[in-house]
C-alpha cells in the first residue's frame, strides 16, 4: 500500500461521498417511515388535537409540503450550519449534539484508554504468562466478556460501588468521577474483540521464524516481546481499536441509560424513540463523519507501524521495505514476516 | 363526582355548603392518599432540597399541545390557575380569581382577579394578562404552530374592567365544564413573555413563566431541572392549609428512566421521592422503610375502547360477552396492589356524574358463554377458540398501550381470561413513535384509553363523538352513535347540574351496558417516598404539588 497526495485526496473524496450518500439515505428513510413527534403530539391520547388545528401545526413544521421541498429546505439549512430544532422538545439539534458529544467524548476517551489497557494486559498475559493454566483461563476471558451484557456489568458496578459502598452517585453528575464506572463498563465489553485479535496477532508473530533468529542472536526475551513481536502482532488490533472509537462514541446508549448520563447515546435513544427526524439525522451524520474520518486516519496510520507502506521518494518498497529495527541481523527475517502482516491486514479490513 | 357544580359563585356560601353535603364518601377515601406521607410529629421545617426522580424526562411543556404526565406535574408547581379544584372536596374554589360568578343563563362568566400577584419575571398578573391568556388558550397561535385549547368553549368576547379588577367572558353558548377546565393545569396562567415566545422556547420548562410557588432556576436537557422557591409568594388558594412561601428551598428533578436505578437510588437514600413503581416492587420498598403513596386521579377510568370497525364486535352480544368475561378483581389481585381498584364505570368514583355500574361489570363467564353461543359462535376449533358458521375464529386484535407502563401484563391477563370464554385476543406491540399511526388500523378491536382529567366528559366528547375523534369507529347512521352524540353535546350545555347528571347517567348506560367501553380499573400514580418527606400533596388530577411539602431534618 502506498499513499501519494493524489491517492490521499481520492480517499478523502471517497469519504465525502460516503457522508453525502448517508445523508440522502437517512433522510429518505426518515421521510418514508410513518410517525414523527409532531404527529405523536397531535394524536396523543392525553390531548388529541383536532384536524383543523393539526393543519397549522404541520404547516409550521413544513411537514405538509412535498418531499423535494422538505429536502431542499433541509439541505439549504445544512449548508448554513443549521441542523434545525428537535421536533419533540424544541431544543436546537446543534445544542443537543454538542451537549451529548461533550459528555460522550470524555467518556469515550477514558473508555478507549481503558479498552487498550485491558486488551493489552489480557492479550499479553494470555500469550506470554509463564503458567499454562493462567494462559488458558485468560484466553477465555474475552468470550465471557463478550457474552455478558453491558447493562449487567453496569448494574453490578452500581450495586457495589454506588448503592452499597456509596463511593459514587448513581444519579448525579460528579464530573470526572462520574466517568469511571461507565468507562469501565464500556471498556469491559469493548476490550474483548480487541484482546482476541491481539492474542491472535501475538500468537502468530511469536511463532514467526524471525523470533527464533532474534532469540538465537541473543536478544533479551523482553526486548523480543515488546519491541518486535508486539509491534508486528498488534497492527490488526490497532485497526480494531480505531473502529472501537466510533463504537464507543455511538454505542453507549445502554451504558448511558444505566448510569443516567445524557451523552450522545442518550440523545440518540430519545430521538429514535420518538422518531425525531432532525435529531436522528444530525446524530447519524455526526457518526458517519466520525467513522469515515477515523477509517481514513487509521489507514493513514499504517505507515507508522509498517514502514514498508511508506513511500520513499516515489519508490514502492512493499515487501522489502525499511525495517523498524536498525539491526541488520534481523532485517531479512523481518521483511519476510512483513508479507504476512500485509496479507493479514488486507483480510482484517 | 361530587364536586361542586359549576354555576355557583365561590362566595355563595350557602350553595356551596349545600353542595358539600352531596359529596359521596368515596371522594374522601380517594383524595387523601397524601396523608400516607404526611402527618409527621415534628414542627414544620423550612428549607432544604427535595430530590425527585421522575420516570420520564420533560419533553414538551407548551401548554395547549403538551400531554405528558411529567410535564403537567412540573407546570402545576410553577404556575397558578384562575380556579382551584380542592382535591379533598372536589369543590371549585377561588385562586387567582378571588371571586367568580356565572350568570343565570350560563353565558357570562365574571372573574375578579386577586391584586398584587406577579409572575416570576416580575410582570403583573392583572386583568389584561388574564384576558390575553384566555384569548391565547381559545385561539392558539397558528403562526407559531400552537393549537387552540380544544377543551375551551366558543367565546364571543372577553372584556376587562381595570377598576373592578374583573375579566368578563361572554360565551356563545353555555358550557358546563368551563370552570373545571379553568382549574386544569393546561389552563395555567402564564406571563406575556411566554405567550410571545416561539414554540421551541415554550416547549422547554424554563420557557414557562408563571406565578406559582416555584420557578425554574435551571434546566439541563435530560439531566436535571431545578425548581426554586418563589420569594414573596403569597397567593395560594384561600382553602390551602399552608399559606405564604413554599417550604422547600429547591426541588431537584432528575429524570431516571431505568427502573432499577430509580429504585436503587431511593433505597440508598440518594433520592427523596420517585415516581412510578411496578406493582411488584411495592412490598420490597415498604420492607426497606420507604412509604408508598398512591394517588388516584379523578377523571376517566382505565378503559378499553371497543372499535366498531373491527370484525365480530359490531354484535352487541359479543361485546357484552367481553364485558362479563373480564375478571377485574383477579386483575387487581394478581397484577396490582391495594393502590389500585377495579373500575365501577367509565369514570372514577369521585367524578361528577359517576354512576355505579358495578352490576354490569360482574365477572360472569357463564353469561359470556351463553351470549357467544347465542351470537353464532357455538363451535370451537382445535385450539379451543370459538368459530362462527363459516369456521372463522372469534379473534380480536389489540396493541399494547405505550403510555401505560403496566399495560403488558394487564393485556396478557385479559388475553388469558378471554381465552377461557373461547375468544382469542391477539396482542401486538409497537414502539412509542409508531403507536399513534399503527392504532389507526380499523382492524384493531380494542384500545386502552382513559386518563385523569378535570372534566372527563369533555374528553369523552372529544374522543367519542362522530364529528371529533370518533374513537369507537361508529358509523354515522348507527342509532347508538347518534344517541351518544346527542347526549354528549347536550351535557356540555346543561347548566342545571341535576339535569346534566341525568344525561351523564344515560351516557354511562350506553357505554357500559352496550359494552362500547370495557372499564378495567381506576388508575393510580404510585410514588415511593422517604419517611422524612412530609405533607406531599396532590392536585385533583393526581399531580404532585410540592407547595406545602417539607423535609423533616
Amino acid at each position: 500500500m502506498s499513499y501519494t497526495p493524489r491517492s490521499i485526496i481520492s480517499r478523502i473524496l471517497q469519504g465525502v461521498l460516503v457522508v453525502v450518500l448517508t445523508y440522502v439515505l437517512v433522510w429518505s428513510v426518515l421521510f418514508l417511515l410513518p410517525g414523527n413527534p409532531v404527529q405523536s403530539r397531535i394524536d396523543n391520547p392525553q390531548n388529541p388535537i383536532p384536524e383543523d388545528q393539526a393543519e397549522f401545526i404541520l404547516a409550521y413544521y413544513g411537514l405538509d409540503r412535498p418531499w423535494y421541498e422538505q429536502f431542499t429546505v433541509a439541505v439549504g439549512r445544512l449548508f448554513q450550519g443549521d441542523l434545525g430544532y428537535s421536533l419533540g422538545n424544541g431544543h436546537r439539534v446543534t445544542d443537543l449534539i454538542a451537549q451529548g458529544l461533550g459528555e460522550t467524548a470524555a467518556l469515550a476517551v477514558l473508555a478507549l484508554l481503558l479498552t487498550a489497557v485491558f486488551a493489552f494486559i489480557v492479550a499479553f498475559t494470555a500469550v506470554f504468562a509463564p503458567w499454562r493454566s493462567l494462559r488458558t483461563f485468560i484466553r477465555n476471558l474475552p468470550v465471557i466478556s463478550l457474552s455478558t451484557p453491558n447493562f449487567l456489568v453496569g448494574l453490578i458496578l452500581l450495586q457495589i460501588f454506588a448503592y452499597n459502598l456509596g463511593w459514587f452517585s448513581s444519579i448525579r453528575d460528579e464530573g470526572l468521577k462520574s466517568l469511571l464506572l461507565p468507562a469501565i463498563t464500556l471498556a469491559t465489553g469493548a476490550c474483548a474483540p480487541v484482546a482476541q485479535v491481539l492474542i491472535q496477532g501475538l500468537d502468530r508473530a511469536s511463532g514467526e521464524p524471525f523470533v527464533n533468529v532474534l532469540r538465537s542472536s541473543g536478544y533479551a526475551p523482553q526486548s523480543i516481546v515488546f519491541k518486535h513481536v508486539a509491534k508486528n502482532g498488534s497492527i490488526p488490533a490497532v485497526t480494531l481499536l480505531g473502529l472501537t472509537i466510533g463504537e464507543l462514541l455511538t454505542g453507549a446508549v445502554i451504558v448511558e441509560t444505566v448510569f443516567n448520563r445524557t451523552g450522545l447515546g442518550f440523545v440518540t435513544e430519545q430521538a429514535v424513540r420518538s422518531q425525531d427526524g432532525p435529531v436522528v439525522l444530525g446524530v447519524v451524520m455526526l457518526v458517519a463523519v466520525i467513522y469515515t474520518a477515523v477509517n481514513l486516519l487509521t489507514d493513514l496510520t499504517y505507515p507508522l507501524l509498517d514502514p514498508r507502506t511508506k513511500e520513499v521518494a516515489g519508490t514502492k518498497k512493499t515487501g522489502q521495505g525499511v525495517s523498524e529495527t536498525d539491526d541488520p541481523r534481523a532485517k531479512e527475517h523481518e521483511a519476510e514476516h512483513g508479507d504476512a502482516v500485509s496479507a493479514e491486514k488486507g483480510s482484517t479490513r | 363526582m361530587a364536586r361542586a357544580p359549576f354555576l355557583f359563585p365561590a362566595r355563595d356560601k350557602t350553595a356551596r355548603a349545600a353542595l358539600a353535603g352531596l359529596l359521596p364518601a368515596a371522594l374522601l377515601l380517594t383524595s387523601c392518599a397524601a396523608g400516607a406521607a404526611a402527618g409527621g410529629d415534628g414542627e414544620v421545617q423550612e428549607g432544604g432540597e427535595l430530590v425527585y426522580l421522575d420516570a420520564e424526562l420533560s419533553s414538551n411543556t407548551q401548554l395547549q399541545s403538551s400531554g405528558t404526565w411529567q410535564d403537567s406535574a412540573y407546570i402545576t408547581n410553577i404556575t397558578d390557575r384562575l380556579i382551584y379544584k380542592n382535591p379533598e372536596t372536589g369543590e371549585l374554589e377561588p385562586y387567582l380569581a378571588e371571586e367568580f360568578d356565572v350568570s343565570d343563563d350560563g353565558l357570562t362568566y365574571t372573574f375578579t382577579i386577586v391584586e398584587g400577584v406577579t409572575h416570576s419575571d416580575g410582570t403583573p398578573v392583572d386583568v389584561e394578562n388574564v384576558k390575553r391568556n384566555l384569548e391565547w388558550q381559545h385561539d392558539g397561535d397558528p403562526d407559531q404552530g400552537i393549537p387552540a385549547n380544544n377543551w375551551f368553549p366558543s367565546i364571543e368576547s372577553i372584556e376587562t374592567d381595570d377598576s373592578a379588577q374583573t375579566v368578563i367572558v361572554q360565551l356563545e353558548e353555555p358550557y358546563a365544564p368551563f370552570l373545571d377546565v379553568l382549574s386544569f393545569w393546561r389552563t395555567s396562567i402564564v406571563a406575556d413573555a411566554t405567550i410571545e415566545a416561539p414554540i421551541e422556547e415554550q416547549q422547554q420548562l424554563a420557557g414557562i413563566i408563571g406565578s406559582g410557588p416555584f420557578y425554574v432556576e435551571s434546566e439541563t436537557y435530560g439531566e436535571e431541572i431545578i425548581l426554586a422557591k418563589r420569594e414573596g409568594y403569597d397567593w395560594a388558594p384561600p382553602s390551602s392549609p399552608h399559606q405564604g412561601e413554599a417550604l422547600l428551598d429547591t426541588i431537584t428533578i432528575l429524570p431516571v428512566t431505568e427502573d432499577s436505578v430509580r429504585l436503587g437510588s431511593l433505597r440508598s437514600g440518594e433520592a427523596d421521592l420517585i415516581r412510578y413503581l411496578q406493582p411488584s416492587e411495592e412490598q420490597g420498598l415498604i420492607d426497606a422503610g420507604i412509604d408508598i403513596v398512591s394517588e388516584q386521579g379523578s377523571g376517566n377510568a382505565n378503559v378499553w375502547d371497543v372499535r366498531q370497525s373491527a370484525p365480530f364486535i359490531d354484535d352487541v352480544d359479543v361485546r357484552r360477552a367481553l364485558q362479563s368475561g373480564i375478571d377485574r378483581e383477579q386483575i387487581i389481585e394478581d397484577l396490582y396492589t391495594d393502590s389500585w381498584r377495579p373500575a365501577k364505570s367509565v369514570v372514577t368514583e369521585d367524578t361528577f356524574g359517576f354512576e355505579d355500574k358495578s352490576d354490569s361489570l360482574v365477572y360472569d363467564p357463564e353469561r359470556s358463554n351463553e351470549l357467544l353461543d347465542g351470537a353464532g359462535f357455538e363451535e370451537f376449533d382445535s385450539e379451543g377458540y370459538r368459530i362462527d358458521e363459516n369456521g372463522e375464529r372469534l379473534s380480536l386484535l389489540t396493541y399494547i398501550d405505550v403510555f401505560d407502563a403496566t399495560a403488558g401484563p394487564l393485556f396478557q391477563l385479559i388475553q388469558l381470561q378471554l381465552a377461557e370464554i373461547g375468544v382469542e385476543l391477539r396482542i401486538e406491540e409497537t414502539d412509542y413513535s409508531s403507536y399513534s399511526e399503527v392504532i389507526q388500523d380499523p382492524e384493531i378491536a380494542t384500545r386502552r384509553n382513559g386518563w385523569p382529567e378535570a372534566d372527563p366528559w369533555v374528553r369523552q366528547t372529544v374522543n367519542y363523538t362522530l364529528d371529533e375523534a370518533n374513537a369507537l369507529f361508529l358509523e354515522e347512521d348507527d342509532s347508538a352513535a347518534q344517541e351518544l352524540d346527542a347526549l354528549y353535546h347536550q351535557q356540555l350545555v346543561q347548566t342545571d347540574p341535576a339535569e346534566r347528571q341525568e344525561t351523564l347517567a344515560d351516557i354511562q348506560e350506553i357505554l357500559v351496558d352496550e359494552a362500547f367501553l370495557l372499564p378495567i380499573l381506576d388508575d393510580s400514580q404510585v410514588f415511593g417516598v422517604q419517611p422524612h418527606v412530609e405533607d406531599l400533596a396532590f392536585t385533583a388530577e393526581a399531580r404532585p404539588f410540592f407547595y406545602s411539602t417539607w423535609i423533616d431534618h
